[in-house]
C-alpha cells in the first residue's frame, strides 16, 4: 500500500513542480509573414468548419467535379471552436480554409495572424456583396459568405398580449412573469450568446438610464432565475418552449424565451408546413448583425483551392442556398430569404441592430466576459 | 530476455500513460503561470469548479450505493439457482457495461422523455412535473428529476459489475457451509448467517464493485452531458473548457480551470484505485477458496421473487437499447405532427446526407481505431500480466504490486486530459504525426490495456508451470514451447479480452471527442454527438443520429457476444 501511495506521491509532485521549469517551448512571435505550411499538400482542400455548417454532397461533389480538388471537412463545435482550434494549432495548422468565424471572433482571429490574404477582393463578385455583411469587416483576410441578426425569441402561446404582453424593453424580462423562464447560451461558449452579450452592452449604453450597464441587468436576470447553458442548442431545443425542442428527446421546456436570430421563426415555420408559435422580439439595439465569414489560413497548403472554394462559396448559385443550407441569409445583393412555407414572411426584420465596431469587441471581450460571468455567478 | 522485454512494455506502457498527462499538466501550468499548488488554492475558491466537485461525488456515491442495492439481490438470484439458458441471461444483464456511453444517454433521453414510457406512468424526470414536481417544490431541490435519470443510467450501466463480481462466488460456495452454519449458536437466525457467513465472504466483492462503481460514475461524461444539462460534473467541466486550454496568452481562465480540475479528479481517482487493487486482492483471494472448495451448487428452480427480479433486471438492461433502435425508425411529420415509422433516416444517415460523415465511412474509422487498439493493447496488457504473474512466483509481491498499480493508473484519468496531452504532445513533438488517422487510437490503447489486464492476469496466474517443462521435454522449439505451454491455454481470456478491447474502443468517447474533431476522421460515437448537436429543425436529424447510435450497439454486441461466448463462467475478474 505504502509503495502505491509513494508512487502516486512521487508522479504527483513530479508534476507540481512543472509550474517552476518555464515555459515547454517558446511561443513564436508572428509578425503575420506568411507561414509555411503545416501539413503536406496532398491535392485535398480540408475545411475548417463547425458541425451546423450543412454543404450537401451535391454541392461539394460539384466543386470536385469543377476544380478537380477533393474536399474534407474538420469540424468543431461552432465558431469559438474554429477559432480555438487555429489557436491551438498555430504552428501546425492542419486546415487551408476556415468557414465561420463571425464577427464576434474575427478580429481575434486577425490579430493572432491565424489567417492571410485572399485574392478574392479582387473577384467581380466581391462588388455584390452587401454593405450589411461588409459593416464589421471589409479587407482581405475574410470574405462574408453569410449573416443574420441574432435576437431573442418568445413564445407566443406564453406571450398572449393578454396574461403576458410583449416586453418592451429588457428590463421587463427581469419582473416576476419571466422569473425562471427565460434561457441564454453563455456568451463564454456560444457564438449566439456572445453576440447577444455584445448587443446588450450597446443596448444599455445608449439606454435612457445611465445609472445602470448591461452587467447590471445580467445580474438582474440571473436573480430572476435566468438558464444559463452552454450553448445554442441547450438553450433553443432543451429549455425553449416555443421552437422544434417541444419534440425531441429531452426537451424540458421551462423558458418561453431565448437568444436564436430573427429568422428562426422562418426556419420553424419552413420546416413545419407554414407554422410557427415562436416569434422574435426586435426591440432598437436588443439585435445585433451577426456576419460569419471564411478565410484561408495562415500555413494553409492548398492556397490555391481554398481560393477557388470562397469563390465558389460565394457564387450565386451556392451562396443563394445559404437560408436553405444553413438557416442564414446570403450576403449577396439581391438574394434572401425564400418564401416558401413563410420563411421570410416569419422572419423579422430588425428596428435597429446594435452597433459595436469589432476593434472593440475584440478589446473589450475578455472584459466583458469577465463581468458577465461575476454578474451572472 | 523475455524478462527485459516485459520491462520493456511495463515501462513503456507507464510511460504512454502518464506522459500525455504530464505533458498536458506541464503546458497548463505553462501558460497558466500557476504551480499544482496554487492551482488546486484556486479550485477550492471558484463556486463553479465547488459546485462540480459536490455534484460529482454526489452523484457518484448515490449510483454505487443503488448499484449495489440492486445489483446485489440480481446476483443473488443468478447465482443461487439454476437458470435455463444462463450464459444468454447473464451476456443479456452485462450488455449495458460494454454499451457505449453515448448510446446509453441517447436510450436513457428516450425512456424519460415527455410522453415516453416513464412519463406515462406518472414518473416525468424531464420535465418535472406531477409527483417529481412535487418532491422539488417539496424539497427545494432543484432538478431532482435530472438526477434520478442520471442515477438510473449509471445503475444501468454498472449493474453487471455487482452482478459479475459476486455472482460466481455465491454459486460456486459450498451449500454445506450454510448448512453447517445453521448448527451454531451465530448461525441460527437469518442475521447471525448474513453477518458470520454472507458478509465476510461477499463483502469484499461488493467493495470491490462499489469501488469500481464510483470509478466509473464519477469520471462519466456522455451521460452527464446529456442528462443532467443544467449541471457540470468535473469531466463535462474539463470538456467544456477544455478546447481552448493549453494555449499562450488565449482564454487563460480556461486553462485554470481544467488544470486544476483534472489535479482534482487525478488525486481522487488515485485513492479509489489503490482502494479498488487492495479490496480485489483480498476478494481473489476469498473467491478462489470458495471455488476450490465446490462445484456450481445452485438450487433447483428460482422461486416466485427470483424470477420476477432476473425478468425486470433483464428488461430493464434490455429497454433503453430497444427504445434507440425504435427512434431510428420514428419520424415525425412536421406538418401534422405526428408520427411514422420509416427507414428515411436510415437512408440519409448511410448516405452521409446533412453534411454528416456518411455511417459506413463512421464504422470504417471506428474499425480501424478498434482493430489498431486490439494489436496494440493485447500484447501489452498479455505481456504486463505475465510480468505480475511471474514477479509474484518469485516472491516479489512489493514490485508486482507496483506493476499492477501502474497498469491500473489509466482509470485514474479523465479521458479528456489523455486527449488533451496527445493533442499537445503531438503538435509539440511531431506535427506531421498530426495528420495520421491512428492517433485517436492512442488513448483507446491506454484505456483498454487495465481490461486486459484485469481479465487476463487471473487466468495467467492459473497456469502451471509445469506445462511449460512438460511441453519442453517433448522437445518442441521454444515457440510452439510457448504456443501450447501457455498461449493454447489462454485462448478464451485472449478472445475475452480481445472483443472487450475492441467493444471498449468502439465505444470510448471523451478522448475521442477532444482528438477526432482536430481530424476529420468521426468515429461512430462523434457522429452520434455530432447529429445531436445539430439543431433538428428537420425532423430527420434525431432519427439520424439514432440510426448511427443503433449501428454503434450492434457492432458493440456482436464483439460482446463473442466474448461471453468464450467466458470462463466462474472467474470472478469481474469484467
Amino acid at each position: 500500500m505504502k509503495t502505491k501511495l509513494t508512487f502516486c506521491i512521487l508522479l504527483i509532485v513530479t508534476a507540481s513542480t512543472a509550474g517552476c521549469l518555464g515555459t515547454l517551448e517558446e511561443e513564436i512571435e508572428l509578425n503575420c509573414e506568411v507561414l509555411p505550411a503545416g501539413h503536406e499538400d496532398d491535392g485535398k482542400l480540408r475545411i475548417l468548419s463547425y458541425d451546423v455548417l450543412a454543404l450537401s454532397d451535391s454541392m461539394i461533389d460539384e466543386f470536385t467535379n469543377q476544380t478537380g480538388y477533393e474536399v474534407e471537412f474538420i469540424k468543431t463545435d461552432d465558431a469559438g471552436g474554429i477559432l480555438d482550434q487555429m489557436m491551438l494549432t498555430k504552428n501546425a495548422q492542419q486546415a487551408d480554409l476556415m468557414i465561420g468565424l463571425d464577427n464576434t471572433y474575427l478580429q481575434t482571429a486577425i490579430e493572432n495572424c491565424l489567417l492571410r490574404d485572399t485574392t478574392y477582393t479582387n473577384n467581380e463578385n466581391y462588388q455584390n456583396i452587401s454593405s450589411t455583411a461588409m459593416e464589421p469587416y471589409s479587407g482581405p483576410l475574410a470574405i462574408p459568405f453569410d449573416q443574420g441578426p441574432v435576437c431573442l425569441n418568445f413564445d407566443e402561446d406564453f406571450v398572449d398580449g393578454e396574461n403576458v404582453t410583449e416586453p418592451t424593453s429588457l428590463w421587463d424580462l427581469t419582473t416576476e412573469v419571466w422569473q425562471g423562464k427565460t434561457a441564454f447560451p453563455s456568451p463564454i461558449t456560444s457564438s449566439p450568446g456572445r453576440s447577444f452579450m455584445v448587443a446588450t452592452v450597446d443596448y444599455f449604453a445608449n439606454d435612457a438610464d445611465e445609472t445602470t450597464d448591461a452587467f447590471d441587468w445580467w445580474k438582474a436576470m440571473a436573480d430572476n432565475g435566468a438558464i444559463f447553458t452552454s450553448g445554442w442548442t441547450e438553450a433553443y431545443e432543451t429549455h425553449y418552449t416555443g421552437g422544434y425542442g417541444e419534440y425531441t428527446d429531452g426537451h424540458i421546456g421551462d423558458a418561453h424565451i431565448t437568444v436564436s436570430y430573427c429568422q428562426s421563426p422562418g426556419v420553424e415555420a419552413y420546416y413545419s408546413g407554414n407554422y410557427t408559435h415562436s416569434t422574435s422580439l426586435v426591440l432598437p439595439k436588443s439585435t445585433i448583425q451577426q456576419v460569419e465569414y471564411t478565410g484561408i489560413i495562415n500555413g494553409a497548403a492548398n492556397v490555391i483551392a481554398a481560393e477557388l472554394f470562397i469563390e465558389y462559396l460565394l457564387s450565386p448559385e451556392v451562396n443563394s442556398l445559404m437560408p436553405e443550407n444553413n438557416l442564414m441569409y446570403p450576403v449577396l445583393e439581391g438574394y434572401g430569404l425564400p418564401e416558401t412555407d413563410g420563411y421570410n414572411f416569419h422572419s423579422d426584420i430588425p428596428q435597429e441592430n446594435a452597433n459595436i465596431n469589432i476593434e472593440t469587441i475584440n478589446n473589450e471581450m475578455e472584459n466583458w466576459l469577465e463581468q458577465w460571468q461575476s454578474a451572472t455567478d | 530476455m523475455i524478462v527485459y522485454s516485459q520491462w520493456i512494455v511495463i515501462i513503456g506502457f507507464t510511460l504512454l500513460t502518464t506522459l500525455p498527462l504530464l505533458y498536458a499538466i506541464l503546458r497548463l501550468t505553462s501558460v497558466t503561470d500557476l504551480t499544482i499548488f496554487q492551482a488546486l488554492t484556486n479550485f477550492f475558491a471558484d463556486d463553479d469548479t465547488i459546485s462540480a466537485l459536490k455534484f460529482t461525488l454526489l452523484e457518484a456515491t448515490f449510483s454505487t450505493a443503488f448499484t449495489l442495492l440492486l445489483g446485489v439481490p440480481v446476483a443473488w438470484y443468478l447465482g443461487r439457482y439454476r437458470w435455463r439458458r444462463i450464459r444468454l441471461l447473464r451476456a443479456l444483464l452485462s450488455i449495458p457495461f460494454v454499451t457505449p456511453s453515448i448510446v446509453v444517454a441517447m436510450g436513457f433521453m428516450m425512456l424519460i422523455d415527455p410522453g415516453g414510457l416513464l412519463d406515462s406512468v406518472g414518473i416525468d424526470l424531464r420535465l418535472e412535473t406531477g409527483i417529481i414536481g412535487k418532491l422539488a417544490a417539496l424539497t427545494g431541490w432543484s432538478n431532482p428529476g435530472h438526477f434520478i435519470a442520471l442515477i438510473a443510467a449509471h445503475v444501468w450501466f454498472n449493474l453487471s459489475l455487482v452482478m459479475r463480481f459476486l455472482e460466481p462466488t455465491i454459486a460456486t460456495m459450498d451449500r454445506t457451509w450454510e448448512e453447517q452454519i445453521r448448527f451454531l449458536p451465530a448461525g441460527r437466525t437469518g442475521f447471525g448467517r448474513v453477518k458470520h457467513l454472507w458478509f465476510p465472504l461477499l463483502a469484499p466483492a461488493a467493495l470491490c464493485a462499489s469501488c469500481l462503481c464510483f470509478i466509473f460514475s464519477f469520471s462519466s461524461f456522455a451521460l452527464v452531458k446529456w442528462l443532467t444539462p443544467n449541471q457540470d460534473n468535473l469531466e463535462t467541466l474539463m470538456a467544456k473548457s477544455g478546447g481552448s486550454a493549453g494555449i499562450y496568452n488565449y482564454r487563460i481562465d480556461t486553462s485554470e480551470v481544467v488544470l486544476s480540475t483534472s489535479l482534482v479528479q487525478l488525486l481522487i481517482l488515485s485513492v479509489a484505485i489503490v482502494l479498488t487493487a487492495r479490496i480485489q486482492k483480498k476478494h481473489s483471494s476469498i473467491h478462489s477458496i470458495v471455488a476450490e472448495n465446490s462445484h456450481q451448487n445452485r438450487d433447483s428452480v428460482g422461486n416466485k421473487f427470483a424470477i420476477m427480479t432476473i425478468t425486470s433486471a433483464t428488461c430493464f438492461a434490455l429497454l433503453p437499447l430497444a427504445l434507440v433502435g425504435i427512434s431510428s425508425l420514428r419520424i415525425r411529420n412536421p406538418r401534422t405532427n405526428d408520427y411514422y415509422y420509416s427507414t428515411e433516416a436510415w437512408i440519409e444517415a448511410w448516405q452521409g446526407n446533412y453534411s454528416a460523415t456518411a455511417i459506413p465511412e463512421a464504422m470504417y474509422n471506428s474499425l480501424i481505431y478498434c482493430i489498431f487498439t486490439l494489436i496494440i493493447a493485447l500484447p501489452l496488457g498479455y505481456m504486463i500480466s505475465s510480468a505480475i504473474a511471474r514477479l509474484e512466483a518469485e516472491n516479489k509481491p512489493k514490485t508486482a504490486q507496483i506493476v499492477e498499480f501502474s497498469s491500473m493508473i489509466p482509470l485514474a484519468l479523465s479521458a479528456v486530459m489523455i486527449g488533451l496531452g496527445i493533442l499537445i504532445g503531438v503538435l509539440q513533438l511531431a506535427p506531421s504525426m498530426f495528420s495520421w488517422m491512428i492517433i485517436p487510437a492512442i488513448p483507446h490503447i491506454i484505456i483498454t490495456t487495465p481490461f486486459v489486464v484485469r481479465i487476463m492476469l487471473p487466468a495467467i496466474r492459473s497456469l502451471e508451470p509445469e506445462y511449460q517443462e512438460q511441453a519442453a521435454l517433448l522437445g518442441l522449439s521454444p515457440l510452439r514451447t510457448w504456443w501450447h505451454s501457455r498461449i493454447a491455454l489462454l485462448r478464451a481470456p485472449m478472445v475475452v479480452s480481445g472483443a472487450l478491447t475492441m467493444a471498449f474502443s468502439l465505444g470510448e468517447f471523451g478522448a475521442s471527442w477532444i482528438l477526432v474533431r482536430s481530424g476529420s476522421w468521426d468515429s461512430l460515437s462523434v457522429l452520434v454527438d455530432q447529429l445531436m448537436g445539430k439543431p433538428k429543425f428537420d425532423p430527420l436529424i434525431q432519427p439520424m443520429a439514432m440510426a448511427a447510435a443503433t449501428t454503434l450497439m450492434i457492432l458493440t454486441f456482436v464483439l460482446f457476444l463473442i466474448a461471453e461466448r468464450f467466458r470462463n463462467v466462474d472467474e470472478g475478474s469481474g469484467f
